[in-house]
């Protein structure tokens, strides 16, 4: 079997197993954790297309997870409407916002695009926390119980996890184009040297706008997703550097600027986050802290590739090894 | 006349690399560019590519007027460059990087790729192979490829045959010589003067960021003000002989 075929037979299982999985496991505790997985996947794929493919590294992702969360609570909050009505308002804002960062920093070449998405992150996270119109430091509630359909408010998890599993599908299929067509090879090339990609006539930032604010509507979504299942937001858990920090390392555990790096991310960050916080309950919130670090500190020295080329670069020794035994 | 640049200059602070340069390319022509180091070879190349911006004086190719254009902008016009340090795209396939070159004017993807392959296959390359897994004289050789794929009027070659064995030397010049006769101008700046000997019709010296002599090779190698600006004034020919 050839190396692409059992990747394709790997991603077919896979495929097989999350569409399975909430069935095998009925228990509410598995699918909500399920339902965690796919959002993390989600939020770290939507981050890859900017972060991963184009190299331009974005720490501040969570003003368009927030502005996609806060954006369905308004419009529930001020006219009554189902929140699912303030999502394209939420991608709109996101990629408005994406564009106004990008514009200016993507002139210049360096640190300057982390710097200002981690600024404007904090920024928002601060202006949302003093401003009434959208709760304050109290945040926004969605409805307690849903008057229609269109409020999207179920009692079990299943119809949450089939949701999140087809946006997470799209956002894959949009992806998988990309990476065959001259887009995908831009990204790419201006992540390895945007110099020489501009000298073989590479539109270095129109291309990065581009792949920002693809990725700015996908974060926003996921946001929307977020708050459609939770029912609410504050500026923490919308706006947090935490929401940001978790989409850079799941995509960097996984293999950022891959396909399923940031798959293999969630698969791995989010059953430990749950053990952690099920071992050590609120006691224990701190850990998170000391779990990320320890993992940026990991990859940095010792696979900055993440898991995704260490299998690259192993698998054809394991292979080699079968053969000859 | 394909490429003018006239009385260009280029000031980082306080100081000068290029300072008044001038050079006309004719279409067809090899021009090599010789000069010590730190003459402001390079700094004048990526002028010409549209990497750095003159800070005085005008480019001007095949009749559009390119001095404050982008680097895009010299790739769509039909400049093609390579570095003096190989920059390739390590994480990407030969094919790949030769690709990104390709779609310029070929926006389809069987289309670059079918083009590339017919780049690769002239430049002695394998396709697949990763580009990360290639040497120096493998490196210089992907960079020429991947702007020629990009099907240039003029191509800027930054030392490209340097470090390599006598024998990669030769294929090197072959290739040079290949791209030549597809009709493509080159630009070659070159410090092994059996290179510039062997494929230089005309030659132009620089030094302290201007051009000092402009001839045939055997007669500028002659030159007093070439001799001077290689060896230093004590060794001029009248005062050894003195």
């Amino acid at each position: 079997m050839s190396q692409a075929s059992g990747l394709r037979v790997i991603a077919g299982l896979f495929a097989a197993g999350l569409l399975l999985y909430p069935v095998v496991l009925t228990d509410p505790f598995y699918r909500d954790v399920g339902v965690t997985f796919l959002l993390a996947a989600i939020s770290a794929s939507a981050w890859n297309i900017v972060g991963g493919y184009a190299g331009q590294v974005s720490v501040g992702h969570s003003m368009f997870f927030g502005l996609g969360a806060y954006a369905p609570l308004l419009f529930y909050n001020l006219w009554g409407w189902p929140p699912i009505a303030g999502v394209p308002l939420g991608i709109a804002a996101s990629v408005a916002l994406a564009l106004m960062i990008g514009l200016p920093t993507f002139r210049l070449t360096g640190h300057y695009f982390s710097m200002a998405t981690l600024a404007v992150a904090e920024l928002i996270r601060i202006s949302a926390g003093t401003w009434g119109l959208v709760g304050a430091a109290i945040g926004l509630q969605g409805p307690a119980t849903g008057r229609t359909w269109w409020d999207l408010t179920f009692r079990s998890e299943l119809p949450y996890y089939y949701l999140f599993l087809g946006v997470l599908a799209v956002l894959l299929a949009t992806t998988a184009v990309i990476e065959r067509r001259r887009f995908g090879f831009y990204l790419r090339a201006i992540k390895a040297s945007e110099r020489a990609a501009r000298n073989l006539g590479v539109p270095a930032r129109r291309t990065k706008l581009q792949a920002l604010a693809l990725s700015a509507a996908f974060t926003s979504a996921a946001g929307s997703l977020y708050v459609v299942k939770t029912g609410f937001i504050d500026p923490d858990s919308g706006f947090g550097i935490l929401v940001s920090v978790q989409m850079v390392i799941v995509a960097a555990l996984g293999g950022a600027g891959t396909l399923l790096g940031p798959l293999v991310g969630a698969l791995i960050l989010v059953p430990l986050q749950t053990a952690t916080n099920t071992w050590f309950g609120g006691g224990g919130s701190g850990l998170t802290y000391i779990l990320y670090g320890g993992i940026i500190v990991s990859i940095a020295r010792f696979e900055p590739g993440g898991l995704s080329e260490l299998w690259a670069r192993l698998s054809p020794r394991l292979r080699k090894r079968a053969h000859a035994a | 006349m394909l490429l003018e640049a006239t009385n260009l200059s280029k000031a980082f602070g306080n100081f000068l690399a290029v300072a008044g340069a001038d050079l006309s390319v004719d279409d067809g022509e090899i021009v090599g560019l010789i000069g010590p180091n730190g003459a402001g070879k390079s700094t004048f190349f990526n002028c010409l590519a549209g990497e750095a911006m003159p800070t005085g004086g005008r480019i001007v190719f095949a009749g559009e007027d390119l001095t404050r254009a982008p680097p895009e902008a010299h790739a769509r016009a039909g400049i093609g460059r390579t570095y003096q340090v190989p920059t390739t795209f390590e994480d990407m396939s030969v094919l790949d990087n030769v690709m990104v070159g390709a779609f310029l004017r070929h926006p389809h993807l069987e289309d670059a790729r079918d083009h590339a392959r017919r780049i690769i296959e002239m430049t002695g390359l394998r396709a697949e192979q990763p580009a990360r897994a290639l040497g120096t004289p493998g490196r210089k050789r992907l960079e020429i490829a991947r702007a020629l794929a990009t099907e240039p009027r003029l191509l800027l070659l930054d030392e490209s045959l340097a470090g390599l064995t006598p024998g990669e030397l030769r294929d090197a010049i072959a290739l040079v010589r290949r791209i030549h006769e597809m009709g493509i101008t080159i630009v070659i700046v070159e410090h092994i003067m059996e290179v510039i000997m062997t494929l230089t019709k005309r030659v132009c010296v620089f030094n302290q960021g201007h051009v000092i002599a402009s001839g045939p090779p055997e007669a500028v190698v002659k030159q007093e003000a070439v001799i001077e600006a290689y060896l230093g004034r004590r060794h001029r020919p009248q005062e050894r002989n003195g």
